[in-house]
Protein backbone atom coordinates (compact mmCIF):
# COMPACT_ATOMS: atom_id res chain seq x y z
CA UNK A 1 0.00 0.00 0.00
CA UNK A 2 3.04 2.90 0.85
CA UNK A 3 3.39 2.37 -2.91
CA UNK A 4 0.55 4.37 -3.80
CA UNK A 5 1.39 7.44 -0.97
CA UNK A 6 5.43 7.22 -1.35
CA UNK A 7 7.83 6.74 -4.33
CA UNK A 8 10.68 5.58 -3.84
CA UNK A 9 14.07 7.00 -5.23
CA UNK A 10 17.72 5.59 -4.24
CA UNK A 11 20.90 6.53 -4.81
CA UNK A 12 24.25 5.97 -2.84
CA UNK A 13 23.48 6.38 0.84
CA UNK A 14 20.38 8.97 0.04
CA UNK A 15 17.10 8.16 -0.11
CA UNK A 16 14.52 10.66 -1.64
CA UNK A 17 10.53 9.66 -0.55
CA UNK A 18 8.15 11.12 -2.73
CA UNK A 19 5.30 11.86 -0.63
CA UNK A 20 2.54 11.22 -3.56
CA UNK A 21 -1.24 11.70 -1.43
CA UNK A 22 -2.01 15.21 -1.74
CA UNK A 23 -3.43 14.84 2.26
CA UNK A 24 -1.49 13.81 5.29
CA UNK A 25 -3.44 13.09 7.78
CA UNK A 26 -5.26 10.15 9.65
CA UNK A 27 -6.82 8.69 6.63
CA UNK A 28 -3.10 8.08 4.46
CA UNK A 29 -1.09 8.23 8.12
CA UNK A 30 -0.80 4.67 8.24
CA UNK A 31 0.33 3.99 4.51
CA UNK A 32 3.10 6.80 4.66
CA UNK A 33 4.12 5.43 8.14
CA UNK A 34 5.25 1.56 5.94
CA UNK A 35 8.13 3.48 4.42
CA UNK A 36 9.00 4.35 7.70
CA UNK A 37 11.49 1.00 7.89
CA UNK A 38 12.99 2.08 4.23
CA UNK A 39 15.32 5.01 5.59
CA UNK A 40 18.56 5.50 4.44
CA UNK A 41 21.76 7.30 5.98
CA UNK A 42 20.50 10.49 4.57
CA UNK A 43 16.54 10.48 4.01
CA UNK A 44 14.27 13.28 2.28
CA UNK A 45 10.76 13.60 2.54
CA UNK A 46 9.58 15.17 -0.81
CA UNK A 47 6.41 16.98 -0.60
CA UNK A 48 5.94 18.68 -3.51
CA UNK A 49 2.46 16.73 -4.18
CA UNK A 50 1.51 17.29 -0.77
CA UNK A 51 -0.91 20.56 -0.14
CA UNK A 52 -2.22 19.56 3.35
CA UNK A 53 -0.84 18.56 6.38
CA UNK A 54 -2.46 17.77 10.00
CA UNK A 55 -1.48 17.21 13.63
CA UNK A 56 -1.86 13.64 12.23
CA UNK A 57 0.16 13.88 9.61
CA UNK A 58 2.79 15.96 11.74
CA UNK A 59 2.64 12.12 14.34
CA UNK A 60 3.61 10.50 11.57
CA UNK A 61 5.94 12.31 10.31
CA UNK A 62 7.45 12.53 13.58
CA UNK A 63 7.82 8.71 13.47
CA UNK A 64 10.54 9.49 10.69
CA UNK A 65 12.33 11.51 13.16
CA UNK A 66 12.15 9.39 15.65
CA UNK A 67 13.50 6.43 13.69
CA UNK A 68 16.15 8.47 12.30
CA UNK A 69 17.40 9.60 15.40
CA UNK A 70 17.85 5.99 16.82
CA UNK A 71 19.24 5.20 13.29
CA UNK A 72 22.15 8.40 13.48
CA UNK A 73 20.46 9.09 9.88
CA UNK A 74 19.91 12.85 8.89
CA UNK A 75 16.33 13.53 7.89
CA UNK A 76 15.51 16.90 5.63
CA UNK A 77 12.23 18.01 3.90
CA UNK A 78 11.97 19.24 0.61
CA UNK A 79 9.55 21.45 -1.66
CA UNK A 80 7.16 22.61 1.35
CA UNK A 81 4.97 24.94 0.37
CA UNK A 82 4.95 28.18 2.31
CA UNK A 83 2.14 27.01 4.38
CA UNK A 84 3.42 24.28 5.37
CA UNK A 85 7.20 26.05 6.08
CA UNK A 86 4.63 27.58 8.64
CA UNK A 87 3.48 25.13 10.31
CA UNK A 88 6.53 23.19 10.64
CA UNK A 89 7.70 26.69 12.32
CA UNK A 90 4.66 26.74 14.72
CA UNK A 91 5.58 23.16 15.97
CA UNK A 92 9.62 23.55 15.95
CA UNK A 93 9.51 20.20 13.09
CA UNK A 94 12.52 22.45 11.60
CA UNK A 95 14.59 21.62 14.09
CA UNK A 96 14.32 17.89 13.23
CA UNK A 97 13.55 17.90 9.50
CA UNK A 98 15.42 20.65 8.09
CA UNK A 99 14.77 21.79 4.30
CA UNK A 100 17.14 20.77 1.90
CA UNK A 101 17.01 21.97 -1.80
CA UNK A 102 16.81 19.55 -4.59
CA UNK A 103 20.26 21.41 -5.86
CA UNK A 104 21.91 20.34 -2.87
CA UNK A 105 21.35 17.05 -3.66
CA UNK A 106 23.08 16.82 -7.08
CA UNK A 107 26.26 16.06 -5.01
CA UNK A 108 25.01 12.56 -3.68
CA UNK A 109 23.98 11.42 -7.07
CA UNK B 1 -28.18 37.83 8.64
CA UNK B 2 -25.74 35.33 8.12
CA UNK B 3 -26.23 32.62 5.65
CA UNK B 4 -25.40 28.84 7.11
CA UNK B 5 -24.56 25.95 5.25
CA UNK B 6 -25.04 22.52 7.77
CA UNK B 7 -22.92 19.13 7.04
CA UNK B 8 -23.20 16.31 9.15
CA UNK B 9 -20.90 13.50 8.65
CA UNK B 10 -20.69 10.04 10.56
CA UNK B 11 -17.40 9.65 13.06
CA UNK B 12 -15.19 8.53 10.46
CA UNK B 13 -12.32 10.28 9.61
CA UNK B 14 -12.77 9.79 5.97
CA UNK B 15 -15.46 12.38 6.36
CA UNK B 16 -12.99 14.72 7.71
CA UNK B 17 -11.88 15.16 4.21
CA UNK B 18 -15.16 16.18 3.04
CA UNK B 19 -15.91 19.06 5.54
CA UNK B 20 -12.05 20.14 5.15
CA UNK B 21 -13.33 20.05 1.43
CA UNK B 22 -16.36 22.16 1.80
CA UNK B 23 -14.66 24.76 4.30
CA UNK B 24 -12.02 25.76 1.55
CA UNK B 25 -15.03 25.98 -1.18
CA UNK B 26 -16.93 28.48 1.12
CA UNK B 27 -13.89 30.43 2.13
CA UNK B 28 -12.76 30.68 -1.97
CA UNK B 29 -16.68 31.70 -2.88
CA UNK B 30 -16.02 34.11 0.52
CA UNK B 31 -13.21 35.89 -1.08
CA UNK B 32 -10.68 34.84 2.01
CA UNK B 33 -7.20 35.22 0.61
CA UNK B 34 -5.39 31.72 -0.30
CA UNK B 35 -3.02 31.26 2.89
CA UNK B 36 -6.06 32.26 5.24
CA UNK B 37 -8.29 29.76 3.21
CA UNK B 38 -4.88 27.08 4.41
CA UNK B 39 -5.32 27.98 8.01
CA UNK B 40 -9.24 27.77 8.33
CA UNK B 41 -8.76 24.23 6.13
CA UNK B 42 -5.87 22.95 9.13
CA UNK B 43 -7.82 24.92 12.25
CA UNK B 44 -11.58 22.48 10.72
CA UNK B 45 -9.28 19.48 10.02
CA UNK B 46 -8.50 19.91 13.53
CA UNK B 47 -11.51 20.74 14.96
CA UNK B 48 -13.32 17.86 13.63
CA UNK B 49 -10.81 15.05 14.27
CA UNK B 50 -11.37 16.02 17.99
CA UNK B 51 -14.98 15.59 17.52
CA UNK B 52 -14.63 12.00 15.84
CA UNK B 53 -11.62 11.15 18.13
CA UNK B 54 -12.52 12.64 21.52
CA UNK B 55 -15.69 13.88 21.22
CA UNK B 56 -18.12 10.66 20.02
CA UNK B 57 -15.10 8.52 20.39
CA UNK B 58 -14.70 7.05 16.52
CA UNK B 59 -18.71 5.95 17.20
CA UNK B 60 -19.09 5.73 13.53
CA UNK B 61 -23.57 6.49 14.05
CA UNK B 62 -22.53 9.29 16.42
CA UNK B 63 -22.58 12.56 14.50
CA UNK B 64 -20.51 15.77 13.91
CA UNK B 65 -22.80 18.56 12.62
CA UNK B 66 -20.83 21.15 10.99
CA UNK B 67 -22.56 24.66 10.24
CA UNK B 68 -20.18 27.55 8.00
CA UNK B 69 -22.26 30.90 9.48
CA UNK B 70 -21.33 33.57 7.04
CA UNK B 71 -21.84 37.41 7.41
CA UNK B 72 -20.46 40.64 6.14
CA UNK B 73 -17.63 40.49 8.69
CA UNK B 74 -16.66 37.02 9.38
CA UNK B 75 -16.98 32.80 8.59
CA UNK B 76 -18.16 31.33 11.53
CA UNK B 77 -17.78 27.54 12.39
CA UNK B 78 -19.59 25.55 14.71
CA UNK B 79 -18.34 22.00 15.08
CA UNK B 80 -20.92 20.12 17.24
CA UNK B 81 -20.13 16.15 18.99
CA UNK B 82 -22.56 13.79 20.46
CA UNK B 83 -19.71 13.49 22.96
CA UNK B 84 -20.03 13.18 26.90
CA UNK B 85 -19.27 17.28 26.62
CA UNK B 86 -16.14 19.16 26.57
CA UNK B 87 -13.61 18.05 28.38
CA UNK B 88 -10.21 19.24 28.86
CA UNK B 89 -8.77 21.56 26.11
CA UNK B 90 -5.05 22.97 26.35
CA UNK B 91 -4.71 25.77 23.16
CA UNK B 92 -1.48 26.72 24.73
CA UNK B 93 1.84 26.44 23.12
CA UNK B 94 2.57 22.90 21.80
CA UNK B 95 6.22 21.92 19.96
CA UNK B 96 8.22 18.78 18.75
CA UNK B 97 10.56 18.52 22.11
CA UNK B 98 13.29 15.61 22.12
CA UNK B 99 11.93 14.35 25.47
CA UNK B 100 8.52 13.75 24.11
CA UNK B 101 9.94 11.48 21.01
CA UNK B 102 11.75 9.62 23.62
CA UNK B 103 8.67 8.93 24.85
CA UNK B 104 6.52 8.32 21.75
CA UNK B 105 4.42 11.19 22.45
CA UNK B 106 3.70 12.23 18.87
CA UNK B 107 0.46 14.11 19.38
CA UNK B 108 -1.94 16.76 20.59
CA UNK B 109 -0.89 19.72 18.41
CA UNK B 110 -4.24 19.85 17.55
CA UNK B 111 -5.79 22.66 19.83
CA UNK B 112 -2.35 24.66 19.86
CA UNK B 113 -2.87 24.95 16.20
CA UNK B 114 -6.61 26.07 16.51
CA UNK B 115 -6.06 28.37 19.35
CA UNK B 116 -2.89 29.76 16.73
CA UNK B 117 -4.80 29.62 13.23
CA UNK B 118 -8.54 31.10 13.96
CA UNK B 119 -9.24 34.69 15.03
CA UNK B 120 -11.85 33.67 17.63
CA UNK B 121 -12.75 30.64 19.17
CA UNK B 122 -14.98 29.05 22.00
CA UNK B 123 -15.80 26.12 23.62
CA UNK B 124 -19.76 24.99 24.99
CA UNK B 125 -21.92 22.48 26.27
CA UNK B 126 -24.66 21.76 23.26
CA UNK B 127 -28.13 22.43 24.57
CA UNK B 128 -28.91 19.22 25.59
CA UNK B 129 -25.88 19.19 27.63
CA UNK B 130 -24.21 16.30 26.28
CA UNK B 131 -21.63 17.06 23.62
CA UNK B 132 -19.68 19.81 22.97
CA UNK B 133 -19.38 22.53 20.13
CA UNK B 134 -16.53 24.68 19.37
CA UNK B 135 -17.04 27.94 17.19
CA UNK B 136 -14.03 28.93 15.16
CA UNK B 137 -14.17 32.27 14.18
CA UNK B 138 -12.42 33.62 10.77
CA UNK B 139 -12.73 37.11 10.28
CA UNK B 140 -12.48 38.94 6.90
CA UNK B 141 -8.98 41.33 6.44
CA UNK B 142 -9.38 44.32 9.00
CA UNK B 143 -12.60 43.26 10.57
CA UNK B 144 -12.67 42.24 14.09
CA UNK B 145 -16.01 42.39 16.43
Amino acid sequence: MSDQVVRREEFGDVVVLHITTNSIDAISAAAIEQSCSDMRPITVLDFEEVAFINSAGISVLLKFVVRARKSGYKLFAMNLSPHHQKLFKMVEMSRFMPTIEERDLAAYR
Amino acid sequence: MAECIEISIPSNLVFERVVRASAAEVAQAQGFPEERIEDLKLAISEAVTNAIEHGNENIANKLVAVVFALDHHKLEVSIADQGKGPGKMDPSRKVVREENLEEGMLRGFGMYLIGALVDDWEVSSSEDGTGTIIKLRFYREGQTE
